[in-house]
């Protein structure tokens, strides 16, 4: 909270407060408010001084200059081979200022190089686009249709693949969609993040980097997200856009691949080790990618859990959603009994054209409606027992499908056929945990 | 005799004493470990952008170049804070609170609200990069029998990954040690000779002290130096190992100073590290300006007057021992090893009035320092049950006070403990005895006496008493 004071003194500014005590000199720093101003010390502390101990405070000659911000300016080599990338905001994006400690979202084309200079030495960057600047928990699916689109005018061009920089919250929402909405896919596309701010040495910044540019000119047609396999920096996963999710809320290696092998496992030197054979090939797929950014935004993804109240999905009717995914308990379960019976307003969603589609709470595993009586009576219902799509995945392809067709029929029949490997047809042991 | 005036000596001193609570940040124990670690990670520090906004290509390359840096970890007593998983948890107010307690013992002002700032090191023993630290409490000062040393400031700062080991490609470091807080105290360039250097170490190790609040042991306290001379230039002498070598060290490097000027060398402003004889070692650069800004996941924590009222301050070691050598007139060095001590004396005098404070005193801190010395026994094994038991015999007169240094050996020895092997003859018994003796053997010298009589009683009884009674008879 950056405030300006009567006497027209602005953080940079060098002041001098008097206490009763004392007279303290030093930067006044942003962050100041009605109740404290924030000094930077000679000694470069920061200290918080309570207003009302301040009698005066004066202005004194110099000004320091804050936020600034890092540059490179890099001479790029023109024979590698060329990606662009798209910037959406994030972590990534964003740089803490020394002085301050704010911290901005950026993304001029020199300030990428100082995240990871060895770039230079793996791709050319072509373009830098900044459709907008946001942290991921503020993404709609609006923005998924500006990054599609954007992501397939440049691969359409001279770009071997393109890298998307993201926030995590929801980077594999968006991943998702894209491997959704990017049609005849025939380059790579690269999501990819940061953990720890672009500030530190410690950043998990380059090496994403190092290993998306690497990725980003591989011959896998598929939408990837590529970040830390392990804590160490060491290498990187590329895990499948539909099967993979945020499972941690701050480690490096936060993304996992659920209930598949990720696709890859790419070093920092380059070498890139095939995980998972369910891959396209570039030179598998011709002609232009075609970004079918369709999108029905009244779906809607809840949850299912022990005294939940079953009126949600009569709210949902009522503002005439096409679809709800529901995470369903276990094997595909919602309560079927006492008062909070989910039964009869779900048939009567199902019965008024709503698609009232399952997908696994647990995460891992396959949903199965048959084991238990309930999950046959909800099968019979008309309930989409979606295998074991993740809920995040199911509802954005819910939200895709509902826009492309009307039909209860064709909706179920498209939930269920494979776009981009969003259902797993063989979960083997050790994807569990991974 | 140096005019350490005349020379312009500018000194001060600069201690780390790590706090005995919690990590700083977490809730890890601080622990550290000599066993086997369970988990190994590999990172890579970054080079980091230049002040000015600018990357310098040389610092790119260096980082390309750069070593891995391996760490070692203990599941048990390291969590995801330590391993740079995750953000901080808050501030351990109880250190907070230790850090607060020492600024009001040393008149310094806390600040009203705490920014905690990332100190940036590029060296790998600080996982994240950066060493959290933050400014405590300002414009300190303490009197010393030379004068005002003004302390300006007083933080409290997560301590750094323990190097283990450094080879061609990497460097190993162990996080026990990551994240355990440390206070720093440091004074201004006020000190003006090598004996005021060493009253100030020695005050402030004795504040420390008196908060109860500190870890002791080996590697728990540094004591950094920083001198310059008029004509010579800045040195920073790290980890002084002792109190002692405090004044000896400044000794040593003014003459070292003072030979290079000699001879119109130029001397270099440098950080050196202090040796065990007491000279100095090149260690690295000065290094210039660390880059020091805001731990942006940490909001500011305002320190409230309520906070601040429910400080208690501890009575200084030095003000208690003063107390117990008034009370029990017993010298200036027994009370002050009593409180170091923890020893509750009044305890001890309370139970057994009939036995001289300053024996007692002496028995409980010299003795066992004795009987390690002198028969390399570990006298830990004495415990307070252990002078209970003793000074009870010695209270009622069932020992004489010449056993007791045997008895405590033993205890040493682990062998067991028969009083009744050291119980003294009676008064008038030894009278009787010594009566006898003297007829029998008609003629010799006291000495004469004295030596029958003691190797006959050995131990059992009281030299002085032997020759009281003797100088009666003769």
């Amino acid at each position: 909270m950056v405030k300006t004071t009567k006497k027209g003194i602005k953080p940079g500014d060098f002041i001098a407060i008097s206490t009763k005590d004392e007279k303290i000199k030093g930067i006044l720093m942003p962050g100041s408010d009605r109740e404290k101003i924030i000094l930077k010390l000679e000694n470069g502390y920061n200290i918080g001084i309570s207003r009302k101990k301040i009698k005066s405070i004066k202005r004194l000659k110099g000004h320091k200059k804050l936020e600034i911000f890092p540059s490179l300016k890099i001479k790029q080599n023109p024979k590698l081979p060329s990606v662009s990338i798209v910037a959406t905001g994030g972590t990534i994006s964003s740089k803490v200022d020394y002085e301050t400690g704010a911290v901005k979202s950026l993304m001029q084309p020199g300030q990428i190089f100082s995240l990871a200079p060895e770039i230079v030495d793996i791709v050319k960057i072509r373009k830098i686009e900044t459709p907008f600047m946001k942290l991921s928990e503020n993404i709609t699916p609006k923005d998924w249709q500006i990054i599609a689109k954007t992501a397939a005018k440049l691969l359409n061009e001279e770009d071997k693949g393109v890298i998307i920089t993201h926030g995590t919250d929801t980077l594999h929402y968006t991943a998702a969609a894209l491997s959704f909405m990017l049609k005849n896919l025939t380059k790579p596309v690269i999501l990819t993040y940061a953990q720890r701010s672009t500030d530190r040495g410690s950043t998990d910044t380059a090496l994403n980097l190092i290993c998306s540019a690497y990725m980003a000119t591989s011959n896998i047609a598929e939408v990837m997200l590529v970040g830390h396999g392990e804590t160490s920096d060491t290498f990187c996963l590329a895990n499948r856009g539909v099967k993979c999710r945020k499972m941690s809320s701050s480690r490096r290696d936060t993304f996992r691949p659920i209930n598949e092998p990720p696709i890859a496992r790419i070093w920092p030197n380059g070498k890139i080790e095939i995980l998972n054979r369910a891959i396209k090939k570039s030179k598998e797929v011709k002609g232009k990618v075609i970004a079918d950014t369709k999108f029905e935004e009244k779906v809607a993804l809840i949850k299912s859990y022990p005294g939940a109240n079953p009126d949600i999905i009569n709210y949902y009717l009522k503002e005439n959603y096409k679809g709800i995914v529901i995470e369903a308990t276990g094997f595909g379960h919602v309560p079927t009994e006492g008062k909070n019976n989910w039964l009869p307003n779900i048939k009567k969603a199902i019965k008024s054209g709503m698609i009232i589609c399952f997908a696994p709470q647990t995460i891992y595993g396959r949903l199965n409606p048959f084991v238990y009586s309930t999950g046959r009576e909800l099968l019979e219902t008309g309930v989409i027992y979606l295998e074991d799509m993740l809920p995040e995945v199911a509802y954005i392809k819910l939200g895709f499908v509902s826009a492309h067709f009307k039909k209860y029929k064709d909706i179920k029949d498209e939930m269920l056929t494979n776009y981009a490997g969003e259902i797993t047809k063989r979960i083997q042991p050790d994807t569990f945990l991974y | 005799m140096i005019d350490y005036k005349k020379i312009g000596l500018k000194c001060g001193i600069e201690i780390h004493q790590q706090l005995n609570t919690h990590k700083l940040f977490c809730n890890c124990p601080s622990t550290l470990r000599t066993d086997r670690h369970d988990t190994v990670l590999k990172r890579r520090l970054r080079a980091v952008v230049g002040e000015l906004g600018k990357i310098d290509i040389a610092a790119s390359h260096e980082a390309k170049k750069a070593k891995n840096f391996i760490y070692e970890a203990y599941s048990g007593t390291n969590c995801e804070v330590e391993l740079d998983q995750c953000p901080p948890l808050p501030i351990n107010k109880e250190a907070l609170d230790t850090v607060l307690e020492i600024s009001l013992l040393l008149n310094a002002k806390p600040v009203d609200y705490i920014q905690v700032m990332r100190k940036t090191v590029i060296d790998g023993s600080c996982i994240s990069g950066f060493q959290r630290t933050a400014l405590i409490a300002r414009t300190g000062s303490i009197k010393t029998s030379f004068g005002i040393v003004h302390i300006p400031t007083i933080l409290l700062e997560e301590d750094a990954a323990r190097k283990i080991k450094e080879d061609k490609d990497s460097i190993t470091y162990r996080l026990d040690r990551l994240g355990i807080p440390e206070v720093e105290i440091a004074t201004s360039p006020d000190i003006h000779s090598p004996e005021q250097a060493k009253e100030v170490a020695k005050y402030l190790g004795m504040v420390l002290r008196s908060t109860d609040k500190v870890s002791r042991g080996i590697g728990t306290i540094r004591q950094d130096v920083n001198l310059s001379i008029s004509k010579g230039a800045r040195v920073e002498i790290k980890g002084v190992q002792d109190l002692n070598s405090i004044p000896k060290v400044i000794e040593k490097e003014i003459q070292r100073q003072l030979s290079l000027i000699k001879q119109s060398k130029k001397i270099k402003e440098e950080v050196r590290k202090a040796n065990p004889d007491n000279t100095t070692s090149f260690l690295r650069p000065l290094p210039g300006k660390a880059r020091l800004y805001p731990e942006t996941d940490l909001p500011l924590f305002k320190i409230t007057e309520r906070r601040l009222k429910t400080i208690k301050l501890p009575e200084l070691i030095i003000d208690k021992a003063i107390k117990i050598e008034k009370k029990y007139k017993i010298n200036a060095e027994l009370a002050r090893l009593l409180v170091k001590g923890k020893i509750n004396f009044s305890k001890y005098i309370k139970k057994f009035p009939n036995i001289e404070p300053s024996f007692m005193a002496k028995t409980l801190v010299l003795t066992p320092k004795d009987i390690k010395r002198r028969y390399k026994l570990d006298s830990k094994k004495i415990k307070e049950k252990d002078f209970e038991f003793i000074f009870s015999a010695l209270n009622d007169g069932k020992i004489p006070k010449s056993a007791i240094e045997e008895i405590l050996v033993n205890i040493c020895k682990d062998k067991k403990i028969n009083l009744a092997k050291y119980k003294t003859i009676s008064e008038k018994d030894l009278e009787r005895e010594i009566e006898k003796i003297v007829k029998e053997k008609k003629g010799l010298t006291v000495s004469a006496y004295m030596g029958i009589i003691m190797k006959k009683y050995k131990g059992k009884i009281d030299g002085k008493k032997v020759i009281e009674i003797l100088k009666k008879l003769i």
